[in-house]
């Protein structure tokens, strides 16, 4: 009875479509497997490529940004120039001072504030220029490098 | 029949693998091949392109903030010549924006060579130009006429200099290969330029964060003091009118540190419009009379010769000399400016009469020796080495030069056959007023870049002179100009000054009709916070210092206490007592 039932699982391990059967399972898992690293390798690529493309937005809106900047400073140096400043204040009926018509008075500790300009601005430059290559190599960039390195660091 | 199916499908699976191996082998041979390398460095040379990256140049303040030299955005304007469709409406419209004739726009369309993809049309087109020709091209592409396609505009920075011409011969200009000239913008034309770079800007986005940061240019802030600055510009320019003189220099400095607070010449040059330099100038010494041009100074050499003189105990304040109105020095005979003799004199007197005869035998008194010596050591004949491009160094004969006379002595002692520069003269009597320590002229006050400041520290020059004989000829020197009861006083403000005048060399000897006048003076006298130089030349309503160049140092320096806070000297004594 036992070896009848060690006979009947044996000839079942054989049968020709549960062989065929192991294969198909078997190519399906490999197909599988690279459609899932197809599809990772495809997102990582794509968000990579979007990040890239607002950094090189972002970048031109900072130039944008930059040269906005520039004008509006100029612009208001325009606005404040001697000459400017000079015609408004005479415009709004003021005349030069002079010597005998000022007041002193002594306040101690004051001490004149500096302007704007030198009022040292934090250091925001940054430290590294370089983003490190695993931000920024694909896959397959770094599959290569691997390869070229011999798998060495 | 399955047995028959079974070997055809192997035949099919073996084919396909046959097929799928040569295409895989293939692929490999072909990308390893050697027209593959070829293929690959044309592909790459296409994945993205080399760009150079210029800074944004430093931008240039004054001590208050005020911006002196900044950047605006300019655009070129050209077109993509395999875009464009219409090009007679291209040469109209631009034509008519750009102020441009229809023909010149419409034949650097159509007759560029075919290669170009590209073609400049304008450069240097202001923002609100190319505001309204693109409103124009948002219109007309609203209404589907795509006659202006291939039209583009490139922003760039281009100089910009709000005040104009205010101390336009302080900052220099750049022109738009961006190249400084002339003061500040040449001495610092690398700090303010920056450093380019060359990058590979790839177009792949992976790539993109690999664009490197540059640095805009060092921004600089400036010891001038723009409402000051502009205050002098405004008086130099009454005084030539006032007095017909045919150009001039003032500067105020401070004595204690050797900042420059103003510095006026004429002409001056609408930074702007900086071609119109050849229309204003002849020669790059004009651009800056301050620093650029050595002339006789004339008897403001006096002060100079007197404090060596004083130094070296030659003479004392009260050593008295019978001024008999001529002197014989090296056989020829030196006279007074009135050819007249003035009697017993002590020292302040001499001064205060500013006469030749008294300071040539001072000078003689002293010997060759000692006299050049102290010249020397008060910078005569030396630039003073402030930041500013194109410095003269003036020319101080001394003995062994081959066109040194004996009587050279005698005549540079109160200041003939000696040229200098204004500059010049301020830096060696900025002992007489700073204790015996000369300071060196400097315009930078701080550099700014990347977000650190680095301030530029006071340099002196040397002590050719001892604390004392400063602090005596100061005295000295005020008293001789309230004496005088001169038109350089100031109410309220104990003021030191000298008068100057100059007759001018040429070819044939002394011009008899023409003078240099200047005059030199600082204060207050007992705490000096300000030192001013005055020099006007060819004075045409009167050839004397004292009527012309005094009266202008007056202004000049009721200005300057005004705008340098200090107040008259009895509230000022008044202040320091107060606890």
């Amino acid at each position: 009875m036992q070896g009848q039932a060690v006979q009947i699982i044996h000839a079942y391990k054989q049968a020709p479509w549960r062989v065929q059967r192991q294969w198909v399972a078997a190519f399906l898992l490999t197909v599988i497997g690279v459609a899932m690293i197809a599809a990772l390798y495809l997102d990582v690529t794509a968000r990579a490529a979007v990040a890239g493309r607002e950094i090189q937005e972002l970048r031109f809106e900072i130039t944008t940004i930059q040269r906005a900047n520039a004008d509006l400073e100029t612009r208001l140096a325009n606005l404040t120039s001697t000459a400017e400043m000079e015609r408004r204040a005479l415009e709004l009926g003021y005349r030069p001072v002079k010597p005998g018509e000022l007041d002193y008075i002594a306040v101690s500790g004051f001490v004149p504030p500096e302007p704007a300009i030198l009022q040292a601005a934090e250091d925001n430059t940054p430290h590294s220029q370089t983003i490190p290559a695993e931000y920024t190599q694909s896959l397959l960039e770094w599959v290569d490098e691997r390869v070229k390195s011999g798998g060495s660091h | 029949m399955r047995q028959m199916y079974a070997v055809r499908s192997l035949f099919v699976m073996i084919g396909l693998v046959f097929a799928g191996l040569a295409v895989i082998v293939q692929m490999i041979r072909i990308q390893n091949s050697e027209q593959a390398k070829i293929f690959i460095s044309q592909g790459d040379r296409y994945s993205g392109e080399f760009a150079t990256i210029y800074p944004e140049r430093g931008e240039i303040y004054d001590r208050g903030g005020h911006l002196l030299a900044g950047n605006r955005t300019v655009y070129e304007v050209g077109v993509s010549l395999p875009d464009m469709t219409d090009p007679e409406k291209l040469a109209s419209v631009l034509g008519t924006y750009l102020g441009l004739s229809y023909d010149e726009v419409y034949n650097k369309l159509t007759d560029s060579p075919e290669s170009w993809q590209y073609v400049v049309i304008q450069d240097y087109v202001g923002a609100e130009t190319v505001s309204s020709i693109q409103e124009l091209m948002r219109q007309m592409e609203d209404a589907d006429d795509s006659s202006l396609s291939g039209l583009g505009f490139k922003p760039h920075f281009q100089r910009s200099y709000p005040e104009n011409s205010l101390a336009s011969n302080v900052l220099g200009f750049v022109t738009r290969d961006g190249r400084g000239y002339f003061g500040i913008e040449e001495k610092y034309n690398d700090l303010l330029a920056g450093n380019p770079v060359q990058v590979w800007v790839p177009r792949d986005p992976n790539k993109a964060a690999e664009i490197p940061k540059v640095p805009n240019g060092t921004t600089l802030v400036l010891t001038l003091n723009r409402d000051l600055q502009a205050k002098v510009e405004t008086i130099l320019d009454q005084a030539l009118m006032n007095y017909g003189a045919e150009n001039g220099a003032i500067i105020v400095m401070d004595p204690r540190n050797g900042e420059i607070l103003a510095m006026a010449t004429t002409p001056r040059l609408n930074l702007n419009n900086y071609t119109d330099y050849f229309t204003l100038y002849d020669n790059g010494s004009q651009y800056n009379r301050a620093i650029g041009m050595a002339y006789e100074a004339g008897s403001v050499v006096k002060v100079l010769t007197m404090a060596a003189a004083l130094d070296t105990g030659t003479v004392t304040p009260g050593t008295t000399y019978i001024d008999t109105g001529s002197i014989v020095v090296g056989g020829i005979n030196i006279q007074n400016w009135n050819r007249d003799s003035w009697g017993q004199q002590d020292m302040i007197g001499c001064l205060q009469h500013s006469l030749n005869v008294c300071l040539a035998w001072v000078a003689t008194q002293m010997g060759p020796q000692t006299f050049y010596g102290y010249m020397e050591r008060f910078g005569l004949g030396h630039p003073t080495g402030i930041d500013l491009a194109g410095e003269a160094m003036g020319r101080l004969k001394v003995p062994g030069d081959s066109d040194w006379y004996n009587v050279d002595l005698g005549t540079n002692a109160f200041g003939q056959g000696v040229t200098v520069t204004p500059l010049q003269m301020m830096m060696a009597v900025s002992a007489i007023a700073n204790d015996g320590r000369m300071v060196t002229p400097h315009v930078l006050y701080s550099m700014l870049r990347d977000g650190h400041q680095y301030n530029v520290p006071s340099q002196y020059a040397g002590s050719p002179i001892s604390a004392e004989t400063a602090r005596t000829l100061n005295e000295m020197l005020a008293i001789s100009l309230e004496q005088e009861s001169s038109l350089a006083l100031l109410p309220g403000y104990r003021l030191v000054g000298k008068t100057g005048t100059a007759q001018i060399p040429t070819d044939f000897g002394y011009d008899s009709t023409h003078t240099n006048v200047s005059f030199i003076g600082w204060g207050p006298a007992d705490d000096p916070q300000f030192m001013i130089y005055v020099w006007l030349q060819k004075p045409s309503a009167s050839i004397w210092s004292s009527e012309t160049a005094a009266p202008v140092f007056a202004q000049v320096a009721e200005e300057t206490v005004i705008m340098l806070n200090i107040p008259p000297d009895v509230v000022r004594n008044q202040l320091a007592i107060t606890p």
